[in-house]
């Protein structure tokens, strides 16, 4: 009874050793793992990090050595020391809810990695590699990060200029599906936005560049339609979101073309990204009521002031996640003893009740 | 004191903590606190319906005032008013699970039963005879309820007009992203406007009827008809310019917010205009 | 014509009106408090003349206020006979006289205009063309719906589906229903009367609108315990013409008499300075005066007459007066003679047995030391103010006002769905169904609706011929 973690990831090793044991299928461990003494067992494998934690052996196998033989198995020679963190008992329980709750991850607070924690525990359940320890601390784990995700700022605001956008975007028209979007440019920085956005499923998205060609390689990539350069203005009557990123010289959409489309938009709000250098859209439609321009630099801020938000949060964050280690630290004490402590929360109904008032939550929204 | 008054006092203890918990909500994210908000609201419901309760009971004495019921002064009105809103809100928010917009409408809950309770005098007197109708238990409470609802309106077109500024500045708070968003409250405000405004001409034809009934006339520009009248006409002044002229945003909330003005002096302020009206008058 | 259909014109017009309304409500009006206008004409003699010339003062019956009502209802009229009915949003598809070769050109124009509704959805399915045609027609059917608008051509079909459509009459009905009370108002205000008949208990009185008289026979008012606040009043009234009885009821507030449309309301009652006794309190022993006849008091070379009531004393330029005529304050005065020598009259108050006032002969008033007697009660005679009226507009006005709350249910409270199904005839049996939706509510609970609608038709389509 012994839990002991071992792992790698962005923060320790370089990406092209994270990939190679990416390319092992989940089967392939899962042979790996039955052929040694690791017991109780979950692994982590995303593109950040891969990671397997054991809560016991069989034979009495000293845990650290045989996870460290694992590895060098896996990656075909002596891993350096590096690369790979180790660790045990609460330190490693420690770890676990670090990365649970994102504290772990490259961008903190992101949600991502619960959902990765969970298919990782739910796939080892099934698949019988877990025992009693193993499935309570997966099961507090994933209750630890979904309390620090609710109960401190940690996951709030987005981290990335194109999410930011789409965020405001549903910030202003909630859910995008009665919204469609118009593209000027079809740079690179134009189709990142444009696979968020679809993401959301908009309504309609039209591409519009001055050379026809490009326009078509992207609207293919997201089922848009092509709309010729010259009719950018008109379309501004039914579009509700806009992202300019040509290369032009000037200003691509004037104050005028925007006042004369609101005449027709009844009040509609029109949202306006432009992340053009030199501008695509004259700054001043933003003083028009019911417009709102958003440029590449006020996202950024955005974006700076969310990771420093979230930054300011870690220590709410470590202060959860320092009592719940030492709860299950008491939990493991008293395993030992022979007896079996309940959660002050138990983390069952608790959970329960979490995801019913998540589900109520996504009946009621859509 | 009473049963009736001690309920009261509790009721508003527990209306302006939940209220103190949806400022808390709007600045932490932490759903506890929305939960704690809910709850407190819940209990604030049922000690109100506790208290009213105690009020018919006691109205109930004098025998002039039987079946009727006992909103005839400003005590009664208000206190009728704050449960309308805090139970509109209620059901708003259990549909709609908006209860980030707890801090935008609780406060004007606890300010009317705040007034009910510190000025408003809790006597209970027998009713004139020109209230002693059947058309008393209707004719107010579908009014108070109009006005409730537009008081939740109200609220909405505040955390709209928040709203819009946060996304204008260009500096979003966190809070942007927890509010609803802009086409959403608008919708919203829309929606409890349209819901509300039949029921406040209703109300109004109640009134009529029941005027013809005591008074022999179905209007007679008493100024409290008369301010009723000019409430819906803004209101039906926004309706038709959202409707028609797709007046949206900023603007209609400023518009939505002139009726609401109008409500406020209708229920309030008209009482120093009008005879026949007046909380305090004979009636 | 257009300015009068102009929205914008119109809500300039409510807005005046609003405006013109919420000033009435802060200026005196002759109709409700007569003596507040005399008042501010005696008080504000400048302003007053300025604002009596515009009418402020009955700003409510002033030409202009009404001729701006009456434009409201023109307007409505216009509005509503000549704007196109309110059916939104209708021009997706072509109405069924469309010829086929006009269909055939827009038909990839109709697909893309349904991908601009609120809310879209397509579907395909290999059931045939002419069985998916039924199949989705019979799905709305089952679903309520009323299918309509149908078009087949060679290359597809159309139709409409819609459900209570009932909604788009709404503002219809809401706004005639506003004209109906407007003409109800008028023909009050044509061949309707209001008048104020006081009756004294027992008496009779005559009426100016109809040869009619309105007798009392009795009148009863009972107050709230130490108060003179009324809890009833009540006239036994009997109504005729000539000597044949038209009515008779005992009415009360809220109880009035109905004669042919003409309604007697119980409005006001008080006291016009008539009453059967007062009863004085003299060391123990009462007695008991009748108004105007002298008594003596046993034992004593005294003589006292009670002579005049004042319901609601007051002073007014040093003399007595009575500020209204209700029971408020009531107040009589004693004239006692000694050996037959008159002596200066007292007042005396029933509130108020600490209180006594002397009159001097100019009629001015002085304190007076409290004499050893007091005035225990009064039995004042009443008059009944009985107000007639009579409003040939009424039934208009409540036919018009159940319209309005029939025109704002439908108009609010329904909820009107319309979906716009397009299918397009594919190669090997497939058929190509495109969906577009609009909801007088939207939001998210159409949404809602919207998506269970579509997955239901899915499954619906997608049963093989031999299992339907």
């Amino acid at each position: 009874m012994q839990i002991v973690v071992a792992g790698l990831s962005h923060k320790t090793a370089e990406l092209a050793l994270r990939e190679k044991l990416s390319l092992f299928s989940q089967e392939e461990i899962a042979r790996k793992i039955k052929d040694s003494p690791i017991a109780d067992v979950v692994f982590l494998s995303t593109c950040n990090r891969f990671e397997v934690y054991a809560c016991g052996f069989k034979d009495g196998a000293d845990g650290p050595e045989v996870l460290l033989r694992f590895f060098e198995g896996l990656i075909g020679k002596n891993p350096d020391k590096e690369d790979l963190y180790l660790y045990s008992g609460l330190e490693a329980v420690e770890h676990l809810l670090k990365v649970a709750s994102g504290l772990d991850s490259l961008v903190v607070g992101e949600t991502e990695i619960l959902g990765q924690v969970k298919e990782a525990y739910e796939w080892a359940k099934k698949e019988g590699f877990t025992g009693k320890i193993g499935n309570i601390l997966f099961q507090r784990a994933l209750f630890v990060g979904k309390k620090v995700r609710s109960e401190t700022g940690i996951s709030v605001g987005q981290t990335s200029v194109a999410s930011v956008a789409v965020e405001l975007a549903q910030s202003i028209f909630g859910r995008l599906s009665e919204s469609s979007v118009l593209v000027l440019g079809a740079g690179q920085m134009a189709e990142l936005m444009v696979r968020h956005l679809s993401s959301q499923k908009t309504q309609k998205i039209m591409v519009s560049n001055r050379t026809r060609d490009r326009a078509e390689t992207l609207a293919q990539n997201f089922k848009a339609s092509v709309l010729p350069w010259e009719n950018r203005a008109e379309a501004l009557q039914e579009v509700d979101i806009v992202l300019a990123s040509t290369g032009a010289p000037e200003a691509v959409l004037t104050k005028e073309m925007v006042e004369k489309s609101l005449k027709n938009r009844r009040g509609r709000s029109l949202f306006m990204v432009d992340i053009a250098m030199p501008r695509d859209i004259e700054e001043a439609v933003h003083t028009l009521e019911h417009v709102y321009l958003y440029r590449l630099e006020d996202l950024e801020h955005i974006v700076a002031k969310n990771l420093e938000g979230r930054a300011s949060e870690i220590q709410k964050a470590k202060e959860i996640i320092d009592s719940k280690t030492a709860e299950m630290d008491e939990w493991l004490k008293a395993l030992k003893e022979g007896r079996e402590l309940s959660f002050k929360h138990s983390n069952r109904p608790k959970m329960r009740r979490i995801e019913a008032s998540q589900n109520k939550g996504v009946v009621n929204e859509k | 004191m009473s049963l009736e008054l001690i309920t009261i006092k509790m009721t508003l203890a527990v209306y302006s903590a939940a209220t103190a918990l949806s400022f808390v909500y709007l600045a932490y994210k932490d759903e506890k606190w929305n939960r704690w908000m809910l709850n407190l609201l819940g209990i604030g419901i049922a000690l109100h319906l506790l208290s009213f309760a105690f009020r018919i009971h006691s109205f109930w004495q004098i025998s002039e005032n039987r079946y009727f019921l006992p909103i005839n002064t400003f005590f009664g009105a208000l206190s009728y008013l704050a449960l309308a809103v805090c139970a509109i809100f209620f059901i708003i928010e259990s549909r709609h699970r908006l209860g980030i917009l707890g801090a935008f409408v609780l406060p004007w809950a606890s300010l009317s039963l705040g007034v009910a309770v510190f000025v408003a005098s809790p006597e209970i007197s027998g009713l004139v005879p020109a209230l002693q109708s059947y058309w008393i238990n209707i004719h107010p409470m579908v009014l108070m309820s109009a006005y409730a609802a537009f008081g939740n309106a109200f609220g909405v077109g505040l955390a709209l007009l928040v709203q819009e500024h946060q996304i204008k500045s260009r500096k979003p708070i966190a809070l942007c992203y927890r509010l609803p968003s802009i086409e959403e409250l608008d919708n919203l405000n829309y929606r409890i406007i349209a819901a509300a405004f039949p029921i406040l001409t209703i109300g109004i034809i109640m009134g009529g009827v029941w005027a013809e009934n005591a008074w022999g006339r179905f209007w007679g520009w008493d100024p409290k008809e008369t301010w009723a009248l000019i409430t819906a006409l803004v209101y039906a002044g926004y309706l038709h310019m959202r409707y028609l002229m797709g007046l949206r945003g900023k603007k209609a909330i400023y518009v939505s917010m002139v009726g609401f003005a109008c409500v406020v002096f209708t229920f309030a302020g008209v009482n120093f205009l009008s005879e026949l009206h007046g909380y305090l008058s004979k009636g | 014509m257009k300015l009068f259909r102009s929205i914008r014109f119109n809500i300039i017009l409510g807005a005046i009106i609003a405006l013109l309304s919420a000033l009435g409500t802060f200026l005196p009006q002759i109709e409700t408090s007569p003596d507040k206008v005399e008042m501010y004409r005696s008080l504000h003699p400048f302003s007053f003349r300025i604002l009596n010339f515009f009418g402020a003062f009955h700003l409510y019956q002033t030409w202009y206020f009404i001729a701006l009502l009456g434009l409201m209802a023109f307007d409505i009229i216009v509005c509503k006979l000549w704007n196109q009915p309110p059916d939104l949003n209708a021009t997706a598809l072509p109405p069924e006289n469309t010829n086929e070769e006009e269909l055939e050109k827009h038909w990839a124009q109709r697909e893309e205009a349904l991908r601009l509704k609120p809310f879209q959805s397509s579907l395909d399915s290999s059931l045939g063309f002419d069985e998916t045609f039924k199949r989705t027609k019979s799905f709305f059917k089952g679903q309520d719906y009323a299918v309509h608008d149908e078009v087949k051509t060679s290359s597809g079909a159309a139709f409409l589906a819609t459900k209570h459509r009932m909604q788009r009459w709404g503002s219809y009905i809401a706004h005639i229903a506003l004209v109906v009370i407007l003409i109800g108002a008028g023909l009050k205000a044509l061949y309707g009367f209001t008048e104020m008949v006081p009756v004294m208990e027992g008496e009779t009185a005559a009426m100016k609108n109809r040869p009619w008289t309105l007798s009392v026979e009795k009148f009863t008012v009972h107050f709230y315990p130490k108060t003179f606040q009324p809890s009833l009043f009540s006239s036994v009234l009997r109504v005729k013409a000539g000597d044949e009885l038209l009515g008779a009821k005992t009415i009360r507030v809220n109880h009035p008499l109905d004669i042919h449309g003409i309604r007697f309301y119980q409005a006001s009652w008080g006291a016009a300075g008539m009453f059967r006794s007062a009863t004085l309190n003299l060391d123990g022993t009462t007695l008991t005066l009748q108004q105007r006849v002298p008594k003596k008091i046993p034992g004593t070379p005294f003589a006292v007459e009670a002579d005049v009531l004042m319901p609601d004393f007051t002073i007014s330029d040093g003399r007595a007066d009575t500020a209204s005529l209700d029971l408020k304050n009531p107040a009589v005065r004693f004239l006692f003679t000694v050996a037959g020598k008159p002596t200066p009259p007292l007042w005396l108050f029933v509130l108020y047995p600490k209180v006594c006032l002397k009159e001097n002969p100019d009629g001015t008033l002085e304190h007076a030391e409290v004499p050893p007697f007091s005035l225990v009660s009064v039995d004042p005679v009443l008059f009944s103010g009985i107000q007639v009226a009579y409003d040939p507009g009424y039934p208009w006005v409540i036919g018009g006002a159940l319209l309005w709350v029939l025109g704002l249910i439908l108009l609010f409270y329904l909820h009107r769905r319309r979906f716009w199904v397009l299918l397009e005839r594919g190669e090997n049996e497939k058929t190509k169904i495109s969906i577009g939706a609009w909801s007088s509510k939207g939001g998210r609970d159409f949404e809602k609706e919207f998506a269970r609608l579509t997955a239901e038709m899915k499954s619906r389509l997608s049963f093989n011929k031999m299992e339907a």
